[in-house]
């Protein structure tokens, strides 16, 4: 249900919906010790998200107004200075601002309680503005496709891009019902788009290297009530399917795939902030892609389809060659398809 | 209009109807003109069963009393079916509501137990009733759509079919409750009327408070018959547009949008911000938002038109008055099952707002505007306040849904001319209120000249006066205009 608050919280009248839905799912899974103080426990603790804290703190309805202008004025002062590594426009910092009140209050008749304290809120946004924290490791979520995935420090924010890995799975045939795997699940997105749309008997196994990802993906399979539907593994790559060799209907990818020398020059939101055990692909950026493609020859049985995520274009035509030169009595239908932008992203086929 | 002209005489003339068809009528006329022929019969019939029905019981005794009214509600059941409607009730006495309007029976206060003050006063809100359904029109409508539904052809076409069924339904729903007020109007005359005759005290206090009763529910009925439009019950989006002037209109226009989230809100209806565009300094360029909740298109349509404001800028260092102009358009949300305009996925560009470059895992930005082009008629929408591409353009899609719709129903109109010309047209419209802060402080609308002196409560969200006014205004002058024709 989508419902406005006050219009005193919408200065420049930027008063926004609240999503409900899945945070009545919310379960406090073993993986996770969801606290509200817990600022200062260890790194691989997983805060939860801002938006699926107690309400336990309040602030008067002027507080939050006078921090609503205060944050705006940082946010057109110092625009200017994060657009040039493509960094956000004021209208995108002033849109993040009414997000991050929509995810951190909720109004009760005169009063507004709190997901956290006021203070807490300068600090968050100071830290947008001045260390250039990704707004979604501010409010610890990212809203991509229809889903609302938990973030955190030391997992990849799932990209718009990645959505059309999704798509792509859905238009293949025939496979809906047999087990897939995303490699490299980072906070589970992937996968858990995909097993919401398989049939009854279609089942995903998600991997990564990274044991903060397996517990950020572990909380949001558990948020969409997947447990029985994906199954976490920690593990390189291949190495955690041995048991699925030669059974997987579907697999999809979205590898590290930044050569390393551009890794230093990137947007400071994702070059300072985003692990880049998540980003970066070797010298040509390739190094994973090419481990994905060949583990697929023995993990896919015939007729199982691949999706891969690429740096795009020329990566795309690489990893295209290299497929049908060195594979090609492995892979049939090996097809390119474009991003949103045009920018050719993604590398399709089927095992033959 | 000249067509409605003959109509609407023919129908004055069908009271005492001539037994024969007037010759060298055009064969729709002479359908729509035997249909009022048939349809008088049938409520002669019915009527002549009210009198004889009353004969048994005479002289009623205590028991039988309350079987009066089991014997006017029996016969409204049995009266009002379909084809009475087009019938004029009448009382046993051959009175009539316009009869009584112009008898010009003293209105005195409801708490004032005299029959005929409440009984002027009903068919007076009747008749009001009546102008604001603009009930000629919405007879030849209905008739020409039975004809329509005659047709054997019909479900050829499915999707029209169930349009045509369904605008018939609703109009001869609408007409039957007000033939069905009027009827148990002049029943209720006739019953005090009998208890006069027969000197029942009981009866007629009975009935008297019956009226009154009626009398409260005419005035409910008043103010509906002003959202009586097809579209009248939709959600809608309103979208608010800043004029020429920059800031200081931009500051403007979001003041407008504020009024509306309050005003939505205080109604009770959910609002959601769809497409922004922020000013550089201050305000908003446009914003579309999304208001969910009934009658939200038919109260928000009276809004659609250009806001003046008169102040002193507080973006003017030297302090100097300054007029800002802000543009208000309301568009209805069809539901799926009545949108009009089918659109097919070969005609639409999608665009994404991306960040320049390399894209993928180089850019992380919130930044997930959808812009949806509807490449034939190269209407647009945009929506980048969902925080995932996949739901802008969902939202997106919805908004280019609704606009393609009304360009539909424009064009449908205009083909058209018979049917009832929706209030606001596609355009932004001419000025409709002007906003004063300073010398003095009043809001006034220059379609009333309604007029309210505190602005800030307007600007708060207190719009219901200007709405209610206009709705009336402007239903009043519809029907003025066509009985003049
Ligand atoms: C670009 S991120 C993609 C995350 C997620 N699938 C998405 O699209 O948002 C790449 C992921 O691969 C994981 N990864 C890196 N090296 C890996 C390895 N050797 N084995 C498995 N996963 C690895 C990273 O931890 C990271 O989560």
């Amino acid at each position: 249900m989508s419902r406005l608050r006050l219009p005193l919280l919408s200065s420049a009248s930027t008063t926004l919906r609240r999503r409900r839905s899945p945070r009545s799912s919310y379960s406090s899974g073993a993986v996770i010790t969801s606290s509200s103080a817990s600022h200062h426990t260890p790194p691989l603790k997983l805060q939860s998200p801002l938006f699926l804290r107690p309400l336990s703190h309040s602030a008067s309805p002027s507080a939050l107004l006078s921090f609503r202008r205060w944050a705006e004025s940082l946010a057109r002062s110092s625009a200017a200075d994060l657009t040039f590594d493509g960094g956000p426009s004021s209208s995108e910092l002033i849109r993040e601002i009414s997000w991050l009140l929509q995810d951190a209050t909720s109004q009760d008749g005169d009063t507004f309680l709190l997901r956290t304290d006021l203070e807490d809120l300068y600090r968050l946004w100071r830290q947008r503005i001045e260390e250039r924290r990704p707004f979604q490791y501010i409010v610890g979520c990212q809203h991509w496709r229809d889903l609302v995935l938990a973030v955190s420090e030391g997992v990849l924010i799932p990209r718009p891009e990645t959505e059309e890995i999704v798509n792509l799975a859905a238009r293949v045939e025939g496979l809906q019902d047999g087990m897939w795997a995303d490699l490299g699940t980072g906070s589970g997105a992937i996968a858990i788009a995909i097993a919401r749309m398989l049939g009854e008997n279609g089942k995903v196994v998600a991997t990564d290297l990274s044991e903060m990802a397996v517990e950020v993906a572990q909380f949001n399979v558990g948020r969409y009530k997947l447990e029985n539907k994906v199954e976490i593994r920690q593990g390189s790559w291949f190495e955690p399917l041995q048991d699925l060799q030669g059974k997987l209907s579907g697999l999809v990818s979205n590898p590290p795939y930044i050569p390393s020398s551009h890794i230093h020059g990137l947007q400071a939101e994702v070059g300072r902030h985003e692990p880049s055990l998540a980003l970066d692909g070797g010298e040509n950026g390739t190094d994973h892609l090419l481990r994905l493609c060949e583990g697929s020859i023995s993990s896919l049985k015939p007729g199982g389809f691949f999706a891969f995520e690429t740096n795009g274009d020329k990566q795309s035509e690489q990893i295209v060659d290299f497929m049908t030169t060195q594979w090609s009595n492995s892979f049939h239908d090996i097809k390119i398809e474009a991003d949103f932008a045009g920018i050719k992203r993604f590398v399709t086929g089927f095992r033959r | 209009m000249a067509f409605f002209k003959l109509l609407s005489t023919i129908y004055s003339k069908a009271a005492p109807f001539p037994d024969k068809i007037p010759t060298g009528m055009k064969p729709i006329i002479r359908l729509f003109y035997s249909s009022i022929y048939f349809g008088n019969q049938i409520s002669i019939n019915s009527s002549e069963k009210l009198k004889s029905g009353f004969s048994p019981i005479h002289k009623p005794t205590g028991l039988q009393k309350s079987s009066y009214f089991f014997v006017v509600s029996w016969t409204r059941w049995f009266s009002s079916s379909e084809d009475a409607v087009l019938s004029d009730p009448k009382t046993s006495d051959g009175m009539t509501v316009d009869d009584i309007v112009s008898k010009k029976w003293p209105i005195l206060d409801e708490n004032d137990g005299d029959w005929k003050s409440h009984a002027a006063s009903i068919a007076q809100s009747i008749q009001l009733i009546k102008k604001r359904l603009q009930w000629r029109k919405m007879m030849v409508r209905s008739e020409q759509l039975s004809m329509a539904l005659e047709k054997p052809d019909l479900w050829n076409d499915p999707i029209y079919a169930s349009r045509v069924s369904r605008e018939h339904g609703r109009l001869m729903g609408k007409m039957r409750e007000v033939n069905g007020f009027e009827q148990e109007l002049l029943e209720l005359i006739d019953l005090i009327k009998l208890a006069r005759e027969e000197n029942d005290v009981e009866l007629e206090l009975e009935s008297i408070s019956a009226m009154l009763n009626m009398r409260k529910k005419a005035k409910e009925k008043e103010l509906k018959a002003l959202l009586a439009g097809e579209n009248d019950p939709c959600s809608c989006y309103v979208e608010v547009q800043a004029g020429a002037g920059g800031t200081e209109s931009m500051d403007w226009a979001s003041m407008v949008l504020n009024m509306y989230i309050s005003w939505a809100k205080r109604r009770g209806y959910d609002v959601m911000i769809v497409d922004e565009m922020h000013g550089e300094i201050a305000g908003i360029k446009h914003a579309t938002i999304k208001v969910d909740g009934e009658f939200s298109f038919g109260f928000a349509k009276a809004e659609v038109g250009v806001h003046r404001l008169v102040r002193i800028s507080p973006f003017d260092t030297g302090k100097r008055r300054h007029t800002s102009f802000a543009a208000v358009a309301v568009i209805p949300i069809l539901g799926n099952e009545t949108s009009c305009f089918q659109i097919k996925e070969s005609d639409l560009r999608i665009e994404r707002f991306r960040a320049s470059g390399a894209g993928g895992q180089h850019v992380n930005t919130t930044e997930s505007a959808v812009r949806i082009v509807h490449i034939p008629t190269g209407i647009s929408a945009t929506c980048q306040n969902e925080r995932s591409q996949h739901q802008n353009k969902a939202a997106a899609m919805s908004v280019l849904q609704s606009r393609l719709d009304q360009l539909e129903m424009a064009r449908q109109a205009q083909m058209n001319s018979e049917h009832t010309r929706s209030l606001t047209d596609i355009s932004w419209g001419n000025q409709i209120r002007t906003y004063v802060l300073h010398p003095y402080r009043m809001v006034k609308d220059l379609r009333t000249n309604y007029e309210v002196s505190d602005p800030d409560s307007v600007l708060g969200g207190d719009l219901d006066g200007f709405i209610l006014s206009f709705l009336s205004c402007a239903l009043d002058n519809l029907e003025e205009k066509d009985s003049s024709t």
